[in-house]
């Protein structure tokens, strides 16, 4: 009983630690979109305030006579009390988090669930900044959501790209010299990352290995891929590349 | 297939979800703590209409005040009971109030930001609420409702002067309050943390091991998907504030569940699970647990294959 009220709090404090650790290092940037990374921080504190009152009662509850007999009959009416299951499964993120590498999701990750090069329902809000943009700043997200507005792929044929992503090749990739150079678009977490990408076509690129970072510099044109005429980034320049700080494109 | 990947695959995701969701559980559990150790509800009562019609519509506002989820809004509706509040209005309130909650709306908007979701979660828990609640003003004798158990602590308080034989807490000093309230919250993160890792897992096994074609022919069926969502709701028990981020990893736009199906979870979710069934048979009786549980359950189904049937998202 007592061991397990000061595993309780171990764990609480380990798991505020290792929200605080993830958003220091950066590698919150797997996880979640920009605009939360101060979640992990305020969830945290919290844990780690929660931690600091259990020790502080366990401390105090073993001198005894100092303590708040108030304090020591606080328990909240809202639950049985925490059982060895749910600290144990509390556990569990933290064991995930401590013990497996950190790393984003990649050209592994896009499974069954396919790859999307034109996707209106990326942009529920509609964003029309994306136009404005020079063709050269657009990121693999503003070229997907381009095409998805666009009347005709014709429209894109002779604009310069410039893009960074993952390379990424599944079985319609017939053609040696073409692969999709891929981003995931997260907009709350990893549980609505979606895989987009655009189609890039380069005489002697199957050497860029699956899930490779590159960086594409070309210009479009139109081709046939998979039975549709697709807007097509012919590279001039292929350049292998670290990792983005952010993996992650937002919408 | 190479077996570690995807358990790399699957951690990615588990905590992708569980960073984003356990910040607002916890955000929840703390506000919980505060208002059980320093607000007073029974305050609240005396600015409820008299008319029961009226009372029932601003119980469901009653959240609001009160940002509990499920696991919370059981013991305090109780303490309403206590105090005299009329049982329908107790009942809206108990089946609003895991969504009538700030805490709720800002996870909900997180996840699916401000459209058809996040509105269409708030019309219909207020319809479902509201409607169940003005059923249950027909029955006026609180003993043909409430379980002989929470009749008996009711008939205590009747004696000591209509609610006044309650003891009400006196509203403690800071320090000690807010130590109090951590307490408070520590017992509740790991009551509702057990159901938020058990549903994350699940959200993150169907992204990573099932395959995603079988799970369309479920998914896009306006019917089915909305079952499965109703069923997977009752099931999970995942605390409110935290639902919108699991139902996210459902709704994927390319083969995700239907929209009428991800507000079934949604709004059926918050008022009916293993959980909170089990902690409803504590306060009413046997009868009207079941009218609790199949009426939101019948409505909450219904609009949602209406949705799926008649409206283009």
């Amino acid at each position: 009983m007592r061991t397990r009220k000061w595993l309780e709090s171990a764990a609480l404090l380990l798991l505020g630690i290792y929200l605080l650790e993830t958003r220091l290092s950066g590698e919150i940037s797997y996880y979640i979109a920009a605009q939360f990374f101060w979640l992990p921080i305020m969830a945290g504190i919290i844990l780690i305030a929660i931690g600091v009152a259990q020790v502080s009662y366990l401390l105090g509850s073993a001198g005894q006579s100092s303590t708040n007999p108030d304090l020591l009959l606080a328990r909240s009416p809202h639950t049985q009390g925490v059982t060895w299951l749910s600290l144990i499964l509390v556990c569990v993120p933290l064991v995930l988090g401590v013990v497996l590498p950190a790393k984003p999701l990649g050209a592994s990750a896009v499974g069954t669930s396919g790859i999307a090069t034109s996707l209106n329902s990326l942009n529920p809000t509609g964003s029309t900044g994306t136009f404005s943009l020079a063709p050269e700043n657009r990121n693999v997200l503003d070229w997907v959501r381009a095409f998805s507005a666009a009347a005709t792929p014709d429209e894109f044929t002779g604009q310069p790209a410039d893009l960074i992503g993952f390379v990424y090749r599944d079985i319609r990739f017939n053609d040696q010299n073409q692969f999709m150079v891929a981003r995931f678009a997260v907009s709350c977490c990893t549980a609505d990352a979606l895989a987009i990408g655009v189609i890039v076509e380069m005489p002697d690129s199957a050497k860029y290995k699956q899930d490779g970072w590159v960086r594409v510099r070309g210009k479009f044109q139109v081709r046939e891929f998979d039975s549709h005429q697709t807007p097509v980034l012919i590279a001039e320049s292929i350049e292998e590349t670290a990792m983005p700080e952010r993996p992650y494109l937002y919408p | 297939m190479d077996v570690l990947g995807q358990i790399q695959i699957f951690s990615t995701r588990f905590l992708g979800i569980f960073i984003e969701a356990v910040s607002f559980l916890l955000l929840g559990t703390l506000v919980s703590g505060l208002i059980e150790v320093f607000v007073r509800k029974e305050d609240v009562i005396r600015f409820l209409p008299r008319r029961a019609g009226r009372a029932v519509f601003a119980g469901s506002f009653l959240g609001f005040l009160f940002p509990v989820c499920e696991c919370g809004v059981v013991p305090v509706t109780r303490r309403l009971y206590q105090k005299g509040l009329p049982v329908a209005v107790g009942i809206t309130f108990l089946l609003a109030a895991p969504v009538m909650n700030p805490i709720v709306f800002a996870s909900t908007f997180s996840a699916f930001g401000f459209g058809v979701v996040l509105v269409g979660r708030y019309l219909i828990t207020l319809v479902m609420a509201i409607s169940v609640g003005l059923l249950f003003t027909l029955q006026r004798s609180p003993a043909k409702l409430l379980s002989p158990g929470s009749i008996s602590t009711l008939a205590r308080s009747a004696v000591g002067g209509g609610g006044a034989g309650i003891e009400t807490p006196q509203r403690p000093h800071l320090l000690p309050g807010l130590i109090k309230s951590l307490r408070y919250a520590h017992d509740e993160f790991f009551d509702m943390g057990k159901y938020l890792v058990i549903g994350t897992a699940l959200a993150a096994s169907m992204q990573t091991f099932v395959p995603q074609e079988e799970l369309r022919k479920v998914a896009t069926d306006p019917v089915l998907s909305v079952l499965a969502m109703a069923l997977l709701a009752f099931v999970l028990s995942v605390c409110s504030t935290t639902d919108a981020i699991i139902a996210l990893s459902f709704a994927n736009p390319i083969n995700g569940f239907t929209t009428g199906s991800i507000l079934v979870f949604l709004t059926f979710g918050p008022m009916v699970d293993i959980k909170s069934t089990l902690m409803y048979l504590g306060v009413f009786r046997r009868k009207t647990v079941v009218y609790m549980v199949i009426l939101p359950l019948l409505i909450s189904i219904l609009i949602g294959i209406w949705l799926n049937l008649n409206v283009r998202f």
